[in-house]
């Protein structure tokens, strides 16, 4: 029995997909990311913007035309949000939840070896996904938490993940021992906001020191983090050499009038501070970001100071989005929401820049030595990402992924 | 779609402050919060829901809130026209506009609000008796100074900027700029986005920290 995985959007759901997939493995189905003979495609699905809907949908119907033998599971974000729309336009499909998601290997092997299944709306423990490692991903991304509780003005989010909610350290150390030792080299926190993630009274910094604090060769990458809630522990650990010195850190906006429009709980000066404090430590510390450009009321000079602030970081990659209105969200009902046309032209100055400056950061690694977690090897070309997240390339006979080479090399695609 | 679960909640006294403000007090039926939280609420018969700090105190067996009408909105007209008896629904208290346990005690408060973003301050101040606050409110007319006896005399001020019988004439932002503030102080701010904005300028231009201003933006 073969089943594929498609997946949309964030981490998390990377995550989802890959301790899926790796529990259908372990219990001998054939597992791929083509939909191609597939006997079951799951369709992991995004609704942070329009797109990532337009995206999901696509998926799914290009799924179905490929192979419309194949049953068809939908889950994640987009099915929780529109799941009577999904529902009427693809009427065979089977629609799970969020709060389902974990519990698709029991809900589809019931169905293959049962002809039936419990669709019940019962809740399913948000974090009991085995743990497993090298699924589709080589870097073990290990979920913390899920949920949010922020409701910023823009973000659906709070809506389709639910509460806030943070699992237990206990639990999450053993997951990252277990991956460990299955060979696993690079840990990515992840989870929908992580800078809040409490347990028993145990903080985000506390755990992060707990993980560092493990035995064995590997790296730990935080990932996607929210500005808000860092401590004085946290930046001790600044220079760590357990911790990628990377921080993907959302910004949303330069401008402070519309960060409190977007109910973020920082400022731009909070950020700032926050990028001082780490590149003192490691001035050549990654900082990669989000930005939402053309949100309700943004003037030309706010758009600016996005601009500015992203100059002033030097943002090593920036993900642009262009403000997208969600459906019951507090920004849906802002006076002054920009023409489409505007948010391109903005869109396009923010690429732009967004291409300047990942060049300037990138081209001090460029034929330097570096620490790089192989993750793929073509044609005697090994690539992968060094510890501060540029893709990196060098030529070797060694075939062999999941490891970490010391070498020098290129910057991958940099001209 | 919406995960956080709402449930109906009866309406057990309706008080009303001006023609336009109104507090609402409904039954608590086991809402957890802490001062300083905000809930959805919404008519019973309706789709729509609007987000309101709560007023009362974590101690109180009934949760209230503070309603301005907004006379082309959706929610506020609606609940306006409730009574007792009848029905709410609300959901589960979330947020981060709280005071830390630790600081209570000891901490120098100022807190400051615009129209109804008074509503958490009076949250904080009925849940921690004892604290060491001063509260600034900025409202247009002095008949819209809601319930200011219900704070320690010489701890609320009333800043209008529309008449000259509140404790200030002018904004809170001219009062800040005129009477400037202590940087040890915790300064909470709670209103109008605008109102934040320059007032969050003004206090750290005063040198005030910005980790020691919080804020919590109404539309």
């Amino acid at each position: 029995m073969k089943i594929a995985f498609k997946t949309l959007g964030c981490r998390l759901n990377q995550y989802e997909t890959d301790a899926l997939a790796a529990q259908f493995k372990s219990n001998g189905y054939e597992v791929s990311e083509q939909e191609y003979n597939a006997d079951i495609v799951v369709v992991n699905t995004c609704t942070v913007t329009n797109q990532s809907n337009h995206k999901s949908r696509y998926v799914i119907r290009h799924a179905g035309r490929v192979n419309p033998s194949a049953k068809m599971i939908i889950t994640g974000c987009m099915a929780e949000s529109h799941a009577g729309q999904l529902q009427n336009k693809f009427p065979d499909a089977t629609i799970i939840n969020n709060k389902g998601k974990s519990a698709i290997f029991h809900t589809v092997d019931s169905l293959v070896k049962g002809g039936n299944t419990d669709l019940s709306d019962k809740d399913h423990d948000l974090f009991s996904y085995q743990s497993f490692s090298g699924m589709f991903h080589t870097r073990s991304l290990i979920k913390i938490q899920d949920g949010c509780d922020n409701f910023c003005t823009f973000c659906i989010i709070p809506f389709v993940r639910g509460r806030a909610i943070s699992r237990e350290a206990s639990k999450v150390l053993e997951n990252i021992r277990e991956v460990i030792a299955k060979g696993a080299k690079e840990i990515v926190l992840t989870g929908v906001n992580i800078s809040r993630y409490e347990s028993e009274g145990l903080k985000f910094s506390a755990l992060v020191d707990k993980i560092l604090n493990l035995d064995g060769d590997f790296r730990l990458r935080i990932s996607s983090i929210e500005p808000d809630r860092f401590d004085e522990h946290f930046f001790t650990l600044v220079g760590h050499p357990k911790l990628a010195p990377h921080l993907h850190l959302c910004l949303q906006s330069g401008s402070e009038r519309i960060l409190l429009q977007m109910r973020r709980m920082y400022s731009a000066k909070d950020f700032m501070t926050i990028v001082e404090r780490i590149r003192s430590v490691n001035p050549n510390f990654n900082f990669t970001t989000d930005i939402i450009v053309g949100f309700p009321g943004e003037t030309e000079e706010e758009f600016e100071e996005s601009m500015a602030i992203a100059r002033r970081v030097g943002f090593g990659q920036i993900h642009i989005f262009k403000y997208s209105v969600r459906n019951n969200t507090r920004a849906e009902r802002m006076a002054g929401h920009i023409y489409e046309k505007v948010k391109t032209q903005r869109s396009k100055r923010m690429h732009a820049l967004a291409e300047e400056l990942s060049s300037a950061y990138r081209a001090a690694f460029d034929n330097t030595e570096q620490r790089i977690l192989v993750e793929k090897w073509n044609n005697g070309v090994a690539s992968g990402y060094n510890d501060y997240y540029v893709p990196m390339e060098f030529d070797t006979d060694n075939q062999r992924r999941n490891r970490f080479e010391v070498v020098k090399a290129r910057v991958k695609d940099f001209e | 779609m919406q995960t956080r679960s709402f449930n109906l909640h009866t309406i057990i006294e309706k008080r009303v402050l001006t023609q336009a403000t109104f507090i609402l007090r409904m039954e608590r039926k086991g809402i957890e919060f802490v001062a300083g939280q905000h809930i959805q609420v919404g008519p019973s018969n309706g789709i729509h829901t609007r987000e309101y700090s709560i007023y009362s105190s974590p101690e109180d067996d009934y949760i209230e809130i503070l309603v301005r009408q907004v006379d082309d909105g959706l929610v506020s007209p609606a609940l306006n026209k409730l009574g007792v008896g009848d029905s709410v629904v609300i959901n589960d208290a979330v947020g981060y506009f709280t005071i830390a346990e630790e600081l209570i005690k000891d901490a120098k408060f100022l807190f400051i609000a615009s129209g109804t973003g008074i509503s958490p301050f009076h949250s904080f101040v009925k849940s921690y008796p004892g604290i060491d606050y001063k509260l600034l409110h900025g409202v247009r007319y002095a008949n819209e100074t809601y319930e200011r006896d219900e704070y320690e005399a010489g701890r609320y001020l009333a800043c209008t900027s529309q008449d000259k019988e509140g404790d200030f004439h002018g904004r809170v932002t001219d009062y800040l700029s005129k009477n400037p503030v202590s940087p040890d102080t915790l300064c909470y701010l709670c209103g109008n986005c605008d109102m934040i904005h320059d007032a969050f300028d003004i206090l750290e231009a005063q040198g005030l920290r910005p980790e020691n201003l919080f804020t919590e933006v109404y539309f």
